[in-house]
Formats: C-alpha cells, sequence, structure tokens
C-alpha cells in the first residue's frame, strides 16, 4: 500500500498542516470496501443458526457446539457496528440494502435490533465520555475488577441503569419508537428459550444461546467501551478514546485497540483501523493522544 | 389501557420468577437428568421447580440472583 506519510519530517508541520495530513490518509482508507466484515457478517450468523438443527439432531455434539456458540454469539455484534456506520454504503448509493441487510442479520445471534443499536452508539459518538449524554456512560470503573462488579449488578433483577441511559437518549432524540424494537426481540429471545426449555431442549438453549449471551454480553462492553475509553474523564476529539496494548491482542479484543482510529474516523472499516493507526500515529502522538505506547 | 396491559405482560414474562420456572426450572431438571443423578419422571421435574422456584423466589424478593446488589 501507498504510505502517504512515509518521508515527512513530522515536527516541521504546522497544525494545519497536520490536520490535512491527517484527513488525506483517513480518506485513503475510508475508501475501502470491507468484504471482510460483510463476510464475518453473515457467515458467523448462519453457522450459529446451523448449529440448532446439528444439535438437536444428534449430529454435532453439544460440547463441540458450544465454545463456536459462544464465539458466534461473541462475534455478532461488530459487523452490525460497521453497518450502524454505513461503512459498506451510505444512503442513497446502490450497496446500502446490502449494509442494512448486514446490519440487521449479524445481530441476530445478539438478540438485539439494529436500529437500537445504531441510534444509541451515534449518540455515544456525539457525546462519548459526556456523563449526561453518553448512554454508555455507565460502563466506566475505576478498574477492571470494578467493571465486573459493576456489570454483575446491572445484571441483577432490581437493576435499574444502563437502560434507561440508552431510553433516555432514544427519547432526547425524538427516536423512542426503537424502543419498541428493542422490547419485541427480547420478548422473542425469552420466548425461545422458554420454549426450547418447556420442550425438552433447556441444556441446548442455555449453551447455545443463554449462556453465550452472558459471556457476549461482558466480553462486549470490556473491549468495545471500557477498554478503549478508560478511565472516561476526557471529552474531546484526540482525548475521549485511547489505544491500548490487549493481553488477547488484536484478535482477541476484537481490533479495539485501534478503537481511537475509530472514534476520529468511524467510516473506517474495522479491519483497517491497525493500518490507519500506523500511518496516523505520528500525528495522533502530536495531537496529544494517549496511545499508550501501542 | 391497551398500553397497561402490554407493559404488565412484559414486567412478568421478565420477571425473576416466570425466568425461574419457565428456564431454569426445566434446565435443572434436564441437567439432572443427563448427569445420571435422577431418571425422567415427576420426581426430577419437581426437584427442578423446587430449585428453579426457590432461586427465583430469591431473586424476585432480593432484586439480585446473587450476593451482589
Amino acid at each position: 500500500m501507498d504510505q502517504v506519510a512515509d518521508t515527512i519530517d513530522w515536527d516541521v508541520l504546522s497544525d494545519d498542516e497536520l490536520d490535512a495530513m491527517e484527513r488525506k490518509i483517513a480518506a485513503k482508507y475510508m475508501q475501502k470496501f470491507p468484504i471482510g466484515i460483510i463476510a464475518w457478517g453473515f457467515t458467523n450468523t448462519l453457522v450459529w443458526l446451523a448449529l440448532w438443527p446439528l444439535v438437536l439432531m444428534d449430529i454435532l455434539p453439544l460440547w463441540i457446539a458450544f465454545p463456536i456458540a459462544v464465539l458466534n454469539v461473541t462475534l455478532a455484534y461488530l459487523p452490525s457496528h460497521d453497518a450502524q456506520h454505513s461503512i459498506i454504503a451510505r444512503r442513497g448509493q446502490p450497496l446500502r440494502w446490502l449494509n442494512e441487510l448486514l446490519g440487521h442479520v449479524s445481530l441476530i445471534p445478539f438478540a438485539t435490533p439494529f436500529r437500537y443499536l445504531r441510534h444509541t452508539h451515534m449518540e455515544h459518538h456525539n457525546h462519548a465520555n459526556d456523563p449526561d449524554l453518553d448512554p454508555d456512560y455507565d460502563v466506566h470503573a475505576s478498574d477492571r475488577l470494578n467493571f465486573f462488579r459493576k456489570h454483575l449488578t446491572k445484571m441483577q433483577p432490581g437493576h435499574t441503569g444502563e437502560e434507561d441511559r440508552y431510553s433516555e437518549a432514544l427519547v432526547r432524540t425524538g427516536r423512542s419508537n426503537l424502543m419498541i424494537e428493542a422490547v419485541v426481540v427480547r420478548t422473542l429471545y425469552m420466548l425461545v428459550l422458554y420454549g426450547l426449555a418447556l420442550t425438552g431442549y433447556a441444556i441446548e438453549a442455555a449453551l447455545l444461546w443463554w449462556i453465550p449471551m452472558h459471556i457476549a454480553q461482558v466480553y462486549i462492553p470490556y473491549y468495545l467501551s471500557w477498554k478503549p475509553h478508560h478511565p472516561g474523564s476526557a471529552t474531546g476529539r484526540y482525548k475521549d478514546t485511547e489505544a491500548f496494548r490487549s493481553h488477547l491482542g488484536n484478535v482477541g479484543s476484537s481490533g479495539m485497540q485501534y478503537h481511537v482510529i475509530h472514534h476520529l474516523y468511524p467510516r473506517i472499516p474495522l479491519m483497517d483501523t491497525p493500518a490507519a493507526y500506523r500511518e496516523l500515529r505520528p500525528i495522533l502522538e502530536r495531537k496529544g493522544c494517549n496511545l499508550r505506547g501501542l | 389501557m391497551l398500553k397497561n396491559t402490554i407493559q404488565t405482560a412484559l414486567r412478568w414474562l421478565f420477571s425473576p420468577l416466570v425466568f425461574s420456572i419457565a428456564f431454569l426450572a426445566p434446565l435443572t431438571t434436564q441437567t439432572l437428568i443427563a448427569l445420571e443423578l435422577m431418571v425422567p419422571g415427576t420426581p426430577a421435574i419437581i426437584a427442578g421447580l423446587i430449585a428453579g422456584g426457590a432461586f427465583g423466589l430469591m431473586a424476585h424478593f432480593r432484586g439480585s440472583w446473587i450476593w451482589i446488589k
């Protein structure tokens, strides 16, 4: 790939020149077509759907299907995330249908509606780390242990908190109708669990969906929200997201080591954020981003 | 009127008690049978209902499935 920034002496550039260079590099990556994430989204959902007949007909042992289901449910969010940002195609473009289809289909294992997530996620981008307006603000915790403690608390039936932030964001932006979609999808999820359990497939329902959902609901907020925004005290273009080095590597952390790139340029495909980061790194350093040595 | 009915139905559907009876009880029963700790039949169903129901009642009154609140 042509490196826009290979031979530049960054220290002699003015702020305006750095801005221009940043936009030029980002534009190169925003033009890429994310075929990888499209394949990921559809394949992931198809594999997860295929697990059900394979397990129920005793073709595939449950102990093999369970870890696959955990991966499927955990991997369900990110393809929809690219679609939320209209990375495959924007409104009015020929492949817009594919963008929307990917968004809806990839989220089936995660049992959450696409438009509900898209709209609340846009509010997160607009107000990242704002204690009043960021729908994801509740994820912040002083350390990893506190994150897990907060998460456990949030899962309890008597808890009220993050759901209210999402509802508040939708009401504030005049999209409260999207809450209906969320309720319908979650109701269907519960009814499927109940139906399977009451017809003799409780263990299959638990290992193919219920437990994978719980694992995904920890993993996703941890890597996609808490870690890259920690400590969550700063706002502003170059301050609300930080780079980090994950113990699980870039793949194990779902590419979130480079989440700072996503917040600066949300239309860069997930799979291109590492390359964009490497090229933009000298600029990010000079703009005051906390890159934590990555 | 309709809105209130739907809200009540949903509150009921998502309540710990319903979850414990409709999901955790069968899960407990079927796990006991799968682990060959009990044979299929009424005692296994009752064991599942007692375990699941007790857990659900605790969650209902404490507002938490576990010690943390």
